[in-house]
């Protein structure tokens, strides 16, 4: 018990002494803002002035939202003057100070608001390009600024202007967050929209953002043929119709377009061509024994065409085979074509060798003026009995045992 | 002597010849030679920044600090006054009037006569191994090194004979200028000069305490060595400190950064017999006439006074026989021996040789052996002798002059300035570059401009291991490498982000193939005829570089040292200097004392040199009838065959043609048609590599042989043979022709309307970076498929993918491989199974093959063919299960063309065959297949590809062949695709949002059905490489 009073009174004491020692060295120095203006517009000379006190030169403490600094007072006869850099003055933004007196922080702040006129409008669109159709979008971003390079406050009015072929159309959207935005959907159409804004009767530069064609839908295909006949040399044209998107535009330039050929033994091959104009053309030689091919192209993933069928009659209907020097040379010819015509250079023939079943060798070589001749060396084909068959156009015609020597 | 003495009129001779001839001609070669250039660039590092040792612009960064700075910090400072060349040809000359001065000195101090050191300084400044030292190989450092050492070996002389102080300082000052020009040179020279030196500084001193040379015996030498052991003590301890000390950040920086790198095959390492151009260089030509005076020096240097520079010739004259015999191996060791380049042991010995062929020059001129000869032979024999003798010496100075003219060891000299004006456009200088093809110009480059390049030519300072592990000296030269090289630069050209690298200047068409398939494209031909290719989606270097910063202290003692000792040694030497040339003071040098008085030429010695000119000349004439045996080309089939395909290689046509049977009937304008019809990757981008020759049949006069040849192209190695029939017409061999391709086209003047694009790039000229609209929006990429997968002991991704925009684009795909527990295993890009540029919609399969760098493990031995096609798999060690996939369009507009049609096709025991046509306007250089495959259920199982190589003209076919691949294990790891993005956004929403209604695996219908243990069908898509668009 008697240690409680003890405490009581030891606390007592102890709080007593604080509390006069705070009294006497909080002797408070008075000081005050003289400046009442709260609001500035931003490139105004501001100057802060506080009330003086003799034998101090406190600084003051500034921040903004550009930064912060320490600024000393110009000291008059009455009061401290603090001249706020050009830095500062110069931005749109709150300020808040401090004056950095050792014993009485003095604090406040004021505001500098953006000329209400316009500079210069930044803007930004992108992506550059979007496809046609209504659900791919761009977005124009406007940045309206004054001439010390301050955004605009909230809710100023920018009107944001486009054109697509003959339409205009104008939107007004409000700043926010410094800056205004309008998202532009695409426009069915394919081409280009131009956009431009204002803002305070000032204008953007223009900028445009292209609307593509959205992916393309089926389409129909044909060839075209000089002839029909088979000669492995004429080259056969596939083309396609206009190939379009689903909102009619003309897909773009460029656009390839694989067309896969089937043929009699069931064998894909391949070409492809580009479009321009929407049509895309391609090319394949013909094949120089009779076909029939089955033809069908893709977009790959978005389109086909129909199926088309072509056929090819053959050409060669029949040809000679003479062997001479020991059945070493053998020479093919004369090869006609489908008017007894000798068949254009290049037609390839194939030579097997067969001992009973088994390959011996095989050679290849191509027509020229209508023959073709093959040497058969000793050390390609060692003397023998062979069965040889010639393979030319299709058309396989087996000579059996002819003996090499 | 007390007279003053008279000028040496042959060191003045020797100096007039020696400056006006070799000063002559260097500017006319030393830009060619192989070094030079280098020296210039570090020269140029210098200049720039004195005491920053870390060069930016080589490798990934490298440190100057790899090779002592003298040289180069002289042209470095010398170019302050007239520029880097004028530093370099003045620093030239100064190397050339060092070497005669300290020949002469050298020959002074070892023959004690004038006269005949006069005669050294004359013969040595035309010396066939200065020649081609200075005009060959450019090894200024290493002239600079020796000569240097030369003077000090006199001032060694006195210190050690005399004791005297002065002599003490100016020896040490001498040797710290060797050591900070070249490192190698104090070090051997230690051993090989020195050494011998300090023998007969004893053997002298010795013989000074005797009355004959005879009574010096061992007794007497030991005696004299104690007591000459302090003064020798101290300068050897001494002459350590100062190789330590005065290039000390070059010994820190050996040790930190040890030589750990796959040895650099080198000339000078091969068996001389076998591989004759290297024993010509670096055999032949340094020992020039002196090989004839041979057992005149051995039997000089075996006397008791040269006893130990007798031993120390013979160990020099070994070891720069290179590989020849199994001794140099074992002397040094295998680390050794692959590191030295071994050279310079013999342009020591030749050079110990020096003052003993002067001498000989003297005896025969003037002295005994001219008394000797006469009294045996005649004069007219001594007269015949003498002028072979020149004659022969003209022809060595002659033909390593023209060496360089005849085989040049350089590309033809590259304008550098369309390309210096090129990086500093545009910013181009924000990426590395490479050059292909430049030869060492590359240096020179280097030294014009601040872009940095990946390459470099400094090979014992690069750091990445794709370059260390491999016996490459640059990528510059990687064709020169074999395929070992190729296969380092296609790392490069695959995975160009890594390194930053978006531009290679090519002054070589046989790299196009490679850069093309690696995605790489024209940009355009530079007016100096250089092709600037240029890689889309490579980010710029960061604007701080990592580097290997030293201490301070080093950087000072580096920047300021050389010079230095350069200035200490000539304040300490000067005096003496000025006294020696212009005979102030009579000197009398006590080594002048041991003057032989040649008074009896030994006739032994006489007789020995003329049988062993004798063998000699025996074995050259033997070389040479090899020589012209083996190349006769129509003296036997072999030959023929050999030559005809030399000549077809070299692009020799009218050689080849010559070779040609003449009763064929073909004559030289049609060969020409035949010949230059065929384009494609074995007739424009190979070079051959082997020919073995089997001949099936053979009489006298035909034969007929399968020519098995082995070619080195771009892509992948090729092997192909040949039938050829030879005939023999008037006891020549001819070959017959073969059949040319009869295909004709139907059309002959054709039209095709294509589409084209431009990209104007910046559309307003600004240096400021380039405005917001004008750039393009990346290209929409869909990853239609992905998967990881296993075949055989092989990682892959393979997959397909789309070009859903509108515009063209260029493809880069990078894939990651990840743990089960998402650690990063690998990551690699996909090389050339894919198309890299895909028109809109188009479609292409890739895969992407996860290369290690190849033979990081010392124990792998490195494979002797090596084929560019073939990679090192990555070893992973750990099970990858997942993956990530980025994919990036870039629009371009160039290698569009799409004309290629797969004409026929069939396929039977596992090979498919069929042709290929050309439909457009342009000729096809190369073809390619990208073929994919899938299982019954028609998903994707493997990707392949396959070159053809033959090339396709408009309106013709070709026929190919291609092997369906038999893989031992083949599975799909993951077919996850969460982790596949394209542009950096996620691949999905692309998807979704592009093509929200893709009709999935649209085509395969049209897939080809195929039998075989994995896969159940085929697609064939077709790429091609243009070489010469239109």
């Amino acid at each position: 018990m008697r240690n409680k009073l003890t405490y009581i009174l030891m606390s007592l004491v102890i709080a007593t002494a604080v509390s006069v020692t705070t009294m006497y060295t909080a002797a408070p120095i008075s000081v005050s803002l003289l400046t009442t203006e709260k609001t500035y517009t931003a490139g105004d000379r501001i100057t802060l002035s506080f009330s003086k006190v003799p034998n101090k030169k406190p600084k003051l403490y500034i921040a903004s939202s550009y930064g912060t600094t320490l600024l000393d007072p110009e000291v008059t006869e009455t009061a401290f003057l603090y001249h706020v850099p050009s830095l500062i003055s110069n931005k749109a933004s709150t300020v808040n100070w401090k004056l950095m007196l050792k014993d009485n922080f003095l604090t406040g702040n004021f505001t500098i608001t953006p000329i209400l006129e316009v500079k210069s409008m930044e803007s930004y669109l992108g992506p550059p390009s979007i496809n046609a159709g209504g659900d791919d979008y761009t977005m124009l971003t406007v940045l309206p600024t004054d001439s010390l390079d301050n955004v605009l406050p909230d809710s100023t009015k920018v009107a944001i202007k486009r054109q697509f072929k003959r339409t205009f159309k104008t939107d007004t959207v409000l700043t926010h967050n410094l800056y205004s935005y309008k998202l532009i959907y695409s426009t069915k159409q394919a081409g280009r929209i131009f956009t431009a804004s204002n803002c305070l009767g000032i204008d953007s530069k223009e900028k445009d953002v292209n609307v593509m064609p959205d992916t393309p839908v089926n389409f129909k295909i044909d060839v075209n043929r000089l002839h029909d006949y088979a000669d492995g040399n004429q080259i056969a044209e596939m083309y396609t119709s206009q190939i379009k998107d689903g909102h009619n535009n003309i897909v773009s330039d460029g656009t390839y377009v694989t067309f896969y050929i089937t043929n009699k033994k069931g064998y894909v091959l391949k070409t492809s061509g580009n479009t321009i104009n929407g049509k895309a053309t391609a090319r394949i030689i013909h094949p120089d024994y009779a076909e029939h091919w089955q033809i069908k192209a893709y977009v790959e993933g978005m389109a086909e065409s129909n199926t088309i069928s072509i056929d090819f009659e053959q050409v060669v209907a029949d040809f000679e085979t003479q062997f001479s020097k020991n059945n070493r040379e053998v020479t093919i010819g004369p090869i006609k074509s489908y008017m007894d015509q000798m068949i254009p250079d290049g037609l390839i023939i194939e030579l097997k060798i067969y001992d009973n079943q088994t390959l011996v060798n095989t050679f290849t070589t191509a027509t020229r003026d209508g023959y073709a001749a093959f040497t058969l060396k000793q050390v390609d084909v060692p003397n023998n009995t062979y069965n040889i068959t010639v393979e030319l156009a299709g058309i396989n015609k087996t000579y059996t045992s002819k003996t090499l020597w | 002597m007390g007279a003053l003495e008279k000028s040496n009129k042959y060191l003045i001779a020797a100096l007039l010849i020696g400056v006006a001839f070799n000063g002559a001609s260097v500017f006319f070669t030393i830009e060619n030679t192989y070094d030079a250039l280098i020296h210039l660039f570090f020269a140029d590092h210098y200049a720039n920044s004195w005491f920053e040792p870390w060069n930016y612009e080589w490798y990934t960064g490298f440190t100057v600090m790899s090779y002592p700075p003298l040289v180069h910090q002289s042209i470095g400072l010398f170019s302050y006054i007239g520029g880097l060349k004028f530093g370099l040809f003045t620093v030239a000359f100064i190397a050339i009037i060092l070497f005669i001065t300290g020949v002469y000195r050298f020959a002074k101090l070892m023959t004690s006569n004038r006269t005949a050191a006069g005669y050294a300084a004359i013969l040595a400044a035309l010396s066939s191994s200065f020649l081609e030292t200075l005009h060959i190989f450019g090894q200024l450092p290493s002239i600079v090194g020796i000569s240097v050492l030369m003077h000090a070996l006199p001032e060694i002389y006195l210190w050690l004979k005399t004791g005297r102080y002065r002599y003490f300082f100016t020896c040490l000052s001498l040797i710290s200028v060797t050591v900070t020009s070249h490192h190698v040179t104090p070090i051997f020279g230690m051993v090989f000069f020195i050494f011998p030196l300090i023998g007969m500084v004893i053997m002298d001193a010795s013989r000074e305490q005797v009355n004959s040379m005879k009574e010096v015996t061992f007794k007497v030498f030991l005696r004299t060595f104690f007591k000459l052991f302090k003064r020798i003590v101290m300068f050897g301890f001494s002459s350590l400190i100062i190789i330590v000390t005065c290039i000390l950040p070059y010994w820190i920086n050996s040790k930190k950064n040890p030589i750990t790198q796959v040895p650099i095959p080198h000339g000078s390492r091969d068996n001389f017999l076998e591989v004759t151009s290297s024993g010509l260089v670096f055999f032949l030509i340094p020992w020039g006439v002196l090989l004839l005076i041979l057992p005149y020096i051995f039997y000089r240097y075996y006397s008791k006074r040269y006893l130990f520079f007798g031993l120390s010739i013979t160990i020099l004259t070994i070891l720069g026989t290179g590989g020849t015999t199994p001794i140099p191996i074992k002397v040094l060791g295998e680390t050794a021996f692959n590191i030295l380049t071994l050279d310079r042991f013999t342009l020591w010995a030749s050079i110990m040789s020096l003052p003993l062929l002067g001498e000989f020059a003297y005896r025969f001129v003037e002295g005994d052996y001219k008394t000797y000869l006469q009294n045996r032979f005649g004069a007219i024999y001594h007269r015949l002798l003498g002028g072979f003798l020149a004659v022969l010496y003209l022809f060595m100075i002659v033909f390593t002059m023209s060496l360089g003219y005849f085989r040049p060891s350089q590309p033809q000299k590259i304008k550098m300035l369309p390309i210096v004006n090129f990086l500093n456009q545009d910013q181009h200088d924000h990426w590395r570059f490479l050059t292909l093809g430049f030869g060492d110009q590359m240096a020179w480059l280097s030294a014009q401009t601040n872009a940095l390049t990946v390459d470099g030519n400094y090979h014992s300072a690069r750091r990445l291991p794709e370059l260390t592990t491999r016996a490459i000296e640059r990528l510059e030269n990687s064709k020169f490498r074999g395929v070992e090289g190729i296969g380092s630069l296609q790392q490069f050209l695959t995975t160009p982000e890594k390194y930053n690298l978006k531009y290679i200047f090519s002054n070589d068409k046989f790299y196009d193939p490679i850069l093309y398939f690696c995605g790489w494209q024209r940009l355009r031909q530079l007016e100096n005829g250089i092709m600037v290719w240029e890689k889309l989606n490579v980010p710029p270097l960061s604007s701080i570089l990592p580097k290997d910063d030293v201490a301070t202290w080093q950087k000072i003692l580096w920047g300021i040292m050389p010079v230095t000792t350069v200035i200490i040694a000539f304040l300490l030497n000067v005096q003496m200097l000025l006294y020696r040339s212009l005979k102030m003071k009579p000197s009398f040098a006590s080594y002048l004392k041991f003057q032989n008085n040649y008074t009896k030429f030994s006739k032994g010695v006489s007789i020995s040199i003329h049988l062993w000119s004798l063998v000699v000349m025996a074995c050259v004439a033997y070389g040479m009838y090899i020589f012209y045996m083996k190349n006769v080309s129509q003296i036997s089939p072999e030959n023929a065959i050999k030559a005809y395909y030399d000549h077809l290689d070299f692009k020799r046509f009218e050689d080849a043609h010559a070779l040609i049977d003449p009763k064929s009937d073909i004559d030289i304008a049609q060969y020409m048609l035949e010949v230059s019809v065929t384009d494609g990757l074995l007739s424009s981008y190979a070079k051959m590599d082997a020919i073995k020759t089997e001949f099936i049949a053979r009489d006298d006069s035909t034969a007929t042989a399968i020519v098995h040849t082995k070619w080195i192209t771009p892509l992948e190695r090729v092997n192909k043979d040949f039938h050829k029939q030879l005939v023999k017409r008037k006891g020549k061999w001819y070959l017959l022709p073969d059949e040319v391709n009869a295909d004709l086209p139907p059309d002959q003047l054709y039209s095709d309307n294509v589409t084209s694009y431009f990209n104007q790039g910046r559309r307003r000229i600004t240096t400021e970076q380039t405005y917001h609209e004008d750039i393009l929006k990346q290209p929409v990429l869909e990853i239609i498929t992905a998967k990881l997968v296993k075949y055989d002991n092989h990682y892959a991704i393979i997959g397909e993918i789309q070009n859903v925009d509108d515009v063209p684009a260029d493809v880069v795909i990078k894939g990651t491989l990840y743990n089960n527990d998402n650690r990063e295993l690998a990551t690699f890009n996909a090389k050339d199974v894919l198309k890299h540029k895909l028109m809109p919609k188009e479609v292409t399969s890739f895969r992407i093959n996860f290369e290690g760098i190849a033979w990081t493990n010392v124990e792998d031995t490195i494979p002797k063919s090596f084929n560019p096609d073939e990679f090192t798999p990555i070893e992973l060690e750990e099970q990858p299960t997942k993956f990530n996939l980025q994919a990036a369009g870039n629009v371009s507009s160039s290698d569009l063309y799409k004309d290629i049609v797969l004409s026929k096709l069939a396929i039977n025991d596992s090979v498919i065959t069929g042709n290929l046509f050309n439909s457009g306007l342009e000729e096809i250089t190369i073809p390619q297949l990208v073929i994919s495959y899938y299982n019954s259920e028609k998903e994707l199982l493997f990707v392949d590809q396959k070159y053809i190589k033959e090339g396709i003209r408009q309106e013709r076919k070709q026929p190919f062949e291609y092997p369906i691949p038999q893989p031992e294990i083949m599975q799909i790891i993951s077919s996850d695709m969460d982790n596949c993005y394209v542009n950096g956004l996620p691949n999905e929403d692309i998807s979704n949002k592009m093509v929200p209604n893709r009709i999935p695996k649209h085509s395969y219908n049209m897939l080809q059905p195929l039998e075989h243990p994995y896969f159940s069908f085929v697609k064939m898509e077709l790429n091609n490489y243009i070489g010469n668009p239109n």
